[in-house]
């Protein structure tokens, strides 16, 4: 039996001990989060003297890269010349009945697909999925304001209208159009968040989804009545 | 005489010797494989953000759609963060005074914007197109992980290139019809083969390997 000197041992036992640490160090951090920086090796050209969308920059005293347009800019195509496609309102003023000429070819069922698809998106958080004003932001707003110790952070939440109100029910598609692009009283305007077509095809939807809730057996078609459950 | 003699374990030296430079390689190639690696570097990435926005409460409990506020995913390349203006559609009334929302009360106020932090960052070099993957099948779960779990945000997949090769050489397996897109629950394993098939036939996709598809 070889004799290795003891200190000789324990220095070698100690650097294969060291070796250890980096495979549970590396195992360690992929399995957990960090808020730090994320450690950049290869920089390649990660980093270009450019701006992507949404990109900071120090130039601006704003931070943004990406300048606002200038109050009045109008964009090609973007003219508000056609009152009844913009603002849903016929040449004399009045709400608009009908959809603007703009759809004269578009499939029906596919735009209220659409606008079901949008109105899900953007509307239902409120008002919900069937229109009764019963979405979930709206559930936790009411929550806050019924708290036993008052509203708190000032909360003030005006609930969102049911769709089949008797207020709401009877107006035409122009003025739910105006409703969703500028909004109306506590409830903001979408009209930078949702394009214009999609702003029809929502109310193209909210006037079906009246209909669907204020129907009689008349309404439907003939074919199509054997298929309703009485109630 | 006194002469020195190199002690007996001292032949122990050469074999100690060849079997370190053996391992030792092995260990740094390994080390670097795995410890440079984006899946240790970047994946986990979950800075603090200027305001404690929760999408466990907004996309989780509250049932959000992701483009509530990420609007422009379908249409534009990016994803945008959303403008002051779409947290106050609620938040005029909802909290207005939380002092949680102190960042988001200055940027309404001054008309900066609020700095959030960019947590999924690419390599200028790469241009990846959101509205290209959304509207063909590529759900937010697939690349995002399950935001409506995240108390914070955090980087889910490493969004290396090897990463995106993976996917773009055989799709198949992350395709979903376009209307569960945003939907975070989504059974992929609900979709038979055949059903993925007709969906790669229906998007016409044939992900390119070019290196224009992605750099330029």
């Amino acid at each position: 039996m070889i004799s290795i000197p003891r200190p000789l041992i324990y220095i070698g036992g100690v650097l294969a001990s060291l070796l250890l640490i980096p495979p549970f160090a590396i195992g360690w951090i992929r399995e957990t989060q960090s808020t730090g920086r994320p450690v950049h090796i290869f920089w390649d050209m990660d980093m270009q003297p450019k701006f992507k969308a949404q990109a900071p920059s120090d130039l601006f005293a704003d931070t943004r890269a990406a300048r606002p347009i200038v109050p009045g800019t109008v964009a090609v195509g973007e003219a508000d010349l056609d009152p009844h496609w913009s603002e849903g309102v016929t040449a004399n003023g009045d709400w608009a009945i009908s959809l603007p000429a703009q759809f004269k070819d578009v499939d029906k069922n596919a735009l209220l697909a659409r606008g079901q698809e949008r109105f899900n998106i953007y509307c239902a958080v409120c008002h919900g999925y069937a229109g009764y004003g019963d979405g979930m932001v709206n559930r936790r707003a009411q929550a806050l304001m019924d708290n036993a110790d008052g509203p708190p952070n000032d909360t003030s939440w005006v609930p969102a209208k049911s769709l089949h109100d008797p207020t709401v029910r009877p107006q035409p598609i122009g003025q739910i159009y105006y409703t969703v692009k500028h909004g109306v009283r506590t409830m903001a305007g979408y009209g930078s968040q949702v394009p214009v077509e999609d702003r029809w095809a929502i109310a193209a939807y909210v006037k079906a989804l009246q209909l669907s809730q204020d129907a009689s057996l008349q309404d439907v078609p003939p074919d199509r009545r054997a298929g309703l459950k009485k109630p | 005489m006194s002469r020195f003699l190199f002690p007996r374990w001292s032949n122990l030296l050469l074999p100690t010797l060849l079997m370190v430079g053996a391992v030792v390689p092995l260990y740094a190639v390994l080390f670097v494989a795995y410890g440079f690696s984006p899946k240790t570097l970047e994946v986990g990435y979950q800075p603090n953000q200027p305001i404690p926005f929760s999408h466990e409460l907004h996309a989780g409990q509250l049932g959000m759609d992701c483009r509530y506020c990420h609007n422009t995913v379908e249409r534009s390349g990016f994803a945008a963060v959303p403008p002051t203006q779409t947290c106050m559609n609620c938040h005029t009334g909802i909290r207005p005074s939380s002092p949680k929302l102190e960042a988001l009360r200055e940027s309404a106020t001054t008309g900066n914007p609020v700095t959030w932090i960019k947590v999924h960052k690419l390599g200028d070099y790469a241009y990846f197109d959101h509205s290209a993957h959304v509207n063909r099948g590529v759900g937010c779960v697939t690349c995002h992980g399950r935001i409506d779990r995240m108390e914070v945000v955090y980087r889910y997949a490493p969004l290396s290139m090897g990463w995106c090769l993976d996917c773009h050489r055989d799709p198949i397996n992350n395709l979903r019809p376009p209307s569960e897109m945003t939907n975070m629950t989504f059974d992929m394993q609900s979709l038979s083969r055949e059903e993925r098939e007709s969906l790669k036939s229906q998007f016409l996709i044939k992900p390119s390997e070019d290196c224009s598809t992605c750099h330029r």
